[in-house]
């Protein structure tokens, strides 16, 4: 039988793996809200913001960007690479930049408001 | 994004060589009468299509976020293998147990069966945005 400690680990290890998934454009949003980035510049400033708790794979970046571009939420611009080619810069579009600000009012700033800020918090 | 893409072609190519094989062996199997082998040729040949056609569409499926419930391979096994029994019947390959309206009869009701593909198409098409499926988009 399961201690209440590796439970607790356990199924807080699946709520989180529910949990991540979709959240892969909010992070890409908010960190091309920051600033223009290219994938590996993206790929960092997730991990970053996530304090290391999301990581997205080069490709899966690569794939979602392209998806983003042809439906207009992101585009993008050449920039020099640090020694080699020039990279795409991506960048939100004013539609992905309107949609991210309406996404959060109606999902993420509930969160900081009562009762709800108050629950989390204590 | 591409209605024709890499794995599609792939897909074309390998059927091609697949549906030459397999009218050869036909022919040969007929000519011989071993009808048993017949049946045997005519599921290995449908499988290998079954596995090249889900093994293709799901490396495409990676890349290319197009949604087309599956038609442009249905499609493209009409087209090949229409085109590769008509050619074969063109050029006199065939055994005298082979008739061209096998191969007419079998477009025929094939095509029955892709305009009601590609109606289920249209109806799933409602389910996506600049033809991506609206399940597809966010991560």
């Amino acid at each position: 039988m399961k201690t209440d400690d590796a439970l607790h680990q356990e199924l807080l290890s699946a709520w989180e793996e529910t949990y991540k998934k979709g959240q892969l454009t909010l992070w890409i949003f908010l960190s091309l809200k920051e600033g223009p980035k290219y994938v590996s510049g993206l790929q960092e400033s997730i991990e970053r913001f996530s304090k290391g708790t999301i990581h997205a794979e080069e490709q899966s970046l690569y794939r979602t960007l392209r998806k983003f571009y042809h439906l207009k939420m992101v585009d993008f611009s050449a920039g020099k690479g640090h020694k080699g080619p020039d990279r795409k810069y991506y960048h939100l579009t004013p539609l992905g930049a309107s949609l991210l600000q309406s996404f959060v009012e109606r999902n993420i700033q509930l969160f900081f408001e009562e009762p709800l800020q108050e629950l989390l918090l204590n | 994004m591409k209605i024709i893409s890499r794995n599609l072609l792939l897909f074309a190519l390998l059927l091609f060589i697949y549906t030459v094989l397999f009218r050869f062996g036909l022919g040969s199997l007929l000519s011989a009468e071993k009808w048993a082998w017949v049946i045997v040729i005519a599921v290995v040949y449908g499988a290998m299509i079954f596995v090249t056609a889900w093994m293709t569409g799901k490396r495409d499926g990676i890349n290319n976020f197009l949604f087309d419930a599956g038609f442009r391979w249905n499609l493209t096994t009409f087209i090949v293998w229409g085109a590769a029994s008509e050619a074969w019947f063109l050029l006199g390959f065939q055994s005298a147990h082979e008739t061209i309206r096998v191969v007419h009869i079998t477009l025929l009701i094939w095509s029955g069966f892709l305009i009601l593909h590609f109606i289920l198409f249209l109806i799933l098409r409602k389910r996506t945005i600049k033809g991506v499926h609206k399940t597809n988009i966010f991560e």
